[in-house]
């Protein structure tokens, strides 16, 4: 397609010329199309693009419904005939029991109230890994001084997982909130920062070469050349970091927590409340989910070239 | 954006050499080079691999510093990177994140110049390239070739006094070579300004070439420097004249001794030595 458009390597000046011809040619060969289809019924363009549609997605399609579906049929079966065989079904809620509970926790706000304080500490805590993390993770990959300052003290703390953090936390901050989100933070914080250091020491070096002869100093070059090469890699950063948050902030929520989603459940266990367990969970599902979408999204938006550097593996 | 009419760039090395390494494992890679490219000249560097040729042109853009001796742009000692010496890279240099314009526009952008003027500036550049249908596509939609030739426009937009090319069309095949040859001697034409080129490749530094500068094997130095009086603007048919045909020969058998000279060290390190006598020419050709 582009050796087709493109000019003949003697037209300095005459480029205007063959894209010309190029599109009366482009014109032609659609009127002979036009002419050479008989009658195009009205609805055949959208007929005719859910079939592609379905020829090239339809396999993934049918997969995908096998991969829920199965996951579905095993607890609606378990549950409908209290499978008892090593694994215990006898307790579990069915789905409808659930459905029953999703319906009767909306009656009052006390759910959703939970809901939004649970994305409440999600958000605060991960915007500050964020924060925190990408511009010391650029200084790290670009400075060797700035690595030895910094990554040491990181290293001993990264093994550390966000859930033991729990004890020292709650002695550390002056509220209890706070120091949930201090934990949900943390959990994030690693991820985010090995990833952006990452992206730094994997930028190719002839981009900081090419950013060096065309005249940007020290401070351009983060912005312009440093920052959008690593990326990639920070938003791999941000995908990981935001499911580490949700398993750090659910952990410090059962722990010591009044209000959110992981306090509903584990208050649901207390009170034996099976269908509530059930739901809390599958709440925490589709939060993270859709947590981890909006990353998506976000990268998509903020890396638009992308799709055609990893064009592999579609 | 008008062609800038008088000739630019003098670049004047003097003496210079390089080491790299500490004391007991330094390896000398340049040593006493010495050589003027004038105003407006189109000189290529070429020699067997690994002569030092692209350290050479390393210094003087500014990436490598020397351990002796002295480069000079236009009479300004060279201290570091700068735009007013464009480089176009052997691999490929564009921005991914980048589209075609902005990858250009970036230098100006750098100067401070305000957006709608870097437009401009940049769409002329890219119609010279024939590249202006490509201003909106990023660099990973382009092929080899027209990546390479807004690496080229890219390195032209900040109007610099010189353009340092290292072997910028090797990834390229043999087509598209030709065609690139022409495209950068055109826009070299308008530009008027000195270009310091490293190749392998004979025919290629004959074609584009005022003068052409043949290196030693490592540590390198100049052996010889010939010009070429073939006419401009330079065709493709000037290849098979009888004149550039002797001028081939005549480099291929220079650089054929110092080929010779670099593959019989080695060759004698692994107790091959005498192997290189049965080497045939074109296997030669090849080694360079």
């Amino acid at each position: 397609m582009y050796a087709a458009t493109m000019p003949p390597p003697d037209s300095t000046t005459a480029t205007a010329k063959p894209s010309a011809t190029i599109i009366a040619l482009q014109g032609h060969a659609a009127g002979e199309a036009a002419q050479a289809r008989p009658e195009p019924r009205p609805s055949a363009p959208f007929a005719d693009r859910v079939a592609r549609w379905l020829s090239l997605h339809g396999l993934s399609l049918l997969l995908w419904s096998i991969s829920l579906g199965a996951l579905f049929a095993v607890w609606y079966f378990g549950t409908k005939y209290r499978v008892d065989f090593f694994i215990r079904f006898t307790n579990i809620p069915t789905p409808t029991e659930v459905f029953a509970k999703i319906l009767e926790v909306n009656k009052s706000a006390k759910y959703m109230v939970n809901i939004g304080i649970s994305v409440r500490r999600i958000l605060s805590g991960f915007c500050i890994a964020i924060i925190v993390a990408v511009p010391m993770g650029l200084l790290i990959g670009r400075y060797r001084a700035a690595r030895d300052l910094l990554l040491p003290a990181c290293e001993v703390l990264r093994p550390i997982p966000a859930i033991a953090w729990v004890p020292m936390s709650i002695m550390l901050w002056p509220s209890n909130e706070i120091s949930i989100v201090f934990i949900t933070f943390l959990g994030s914080f690693f991820p985010i920062l090995l990833n952006t250091v990452h992206g730094v020491t994997a930028l190719d070096p002839v981009l900081l070469r090419a950013g060096r002869c065309l005249g940007a100093n020290e401070a351009r070059m983060f912005w312009h050349v440093i920052l959008p090469g690593a990326l990639p890699h920070i938003f791999t950063g941000l995908a990981v970091g935001m499911g580490v948050a949700w398993v750090s902030l659910i952990a410090a929520e059962m722990i010591s927590g009044q209000f959110g989603v992981g306090y509903f459940t584990w208050e649901a266990y207390s009170l034996i409340s099976y269908a509530e367990i059930a739901l809390g969970m599958i709440t925490i599902g589709v939060l993270g989910l859709a947590c981890s979408g909006l990353i998506r999204m976000l990268g998509r938006l903020a890396m638009p070239w992308e799709v055609f550097t990893n064009r592999g593996n579609r | 954006m008008s062609p800038i009419a008088d000739a630019k760039g003098l670049i004047e090395i003097g003496d210079l050499g390089v080491t790299f390494g500490a004391n007991g494992t330094a390896v000398e890679a340049i040593t006493s080079v010495s050589l003027t490219v004038k105003p407006g000249e189109f000189v290529s560097l070429i020699g067997p691999s690994g002569c030092g040729k692209s350290t050479l042109l390393n210094i003087v853009a500014g990436f490598v510093k020397p351990t002796r001796g002295t480069v000079k742009v236009d009479g300004l000692p060279v201290s570091g990177p700068s735009a007013n010496r464009g480089v176009v890279f052997q691999q490929y240099s564009l921005f991914p994140w980048l589209k075609v314009r902005e990858n250009v526009e970036f230098g100006l952008r750098m100067q401070g110049m305000p957006s709608g003027q870097r437009e401009t500036m940049a769409r002329t550049l890219l119609g010279l390239a024939g590249l202006l249908a490509f201003e909106n596509h990023y660099p990973d939609q382009l092929s080899g070739g027209m990546k390479q030739r807004v690496g080229i426009v890219r390195a032209l937009a900040t109007s610099p006094q010189v353009l340092l090319m290292d072997e910028p069309f090797g990834a390229l095949d043999a087509q598209t070579r030709v065609v690139m040859q022409e495209i950068l001697t055109n826009m070299w034409q308008q530009f008027r300004l000195s270009v310091l080129f490293i190749t392998h490749d004979i025919e290629e530094s004959i074609f584009l070439s005022d003068r052409v500068f043949v290196m030693t094997a490592r540590p390198g130095r100049i052996k010889a420097e010939i010009a070429v009086p073939l006419p401009r603007p330079r065709t493709p048919e000037m290849t098979s004249s009888t004149e550039f045909i002797a001028m081939v020969q005549q480099l291929k058998s220079l650089i054929r001794e110092e080929s010779l000279a670099a593959m019989g060290s080695e060759l004698k390190e692994g107790g091959l030595s005498g192997f290189s006598m049965s080497v045939g020419p074109s296997g030669v050709a090849q080694v360079i």
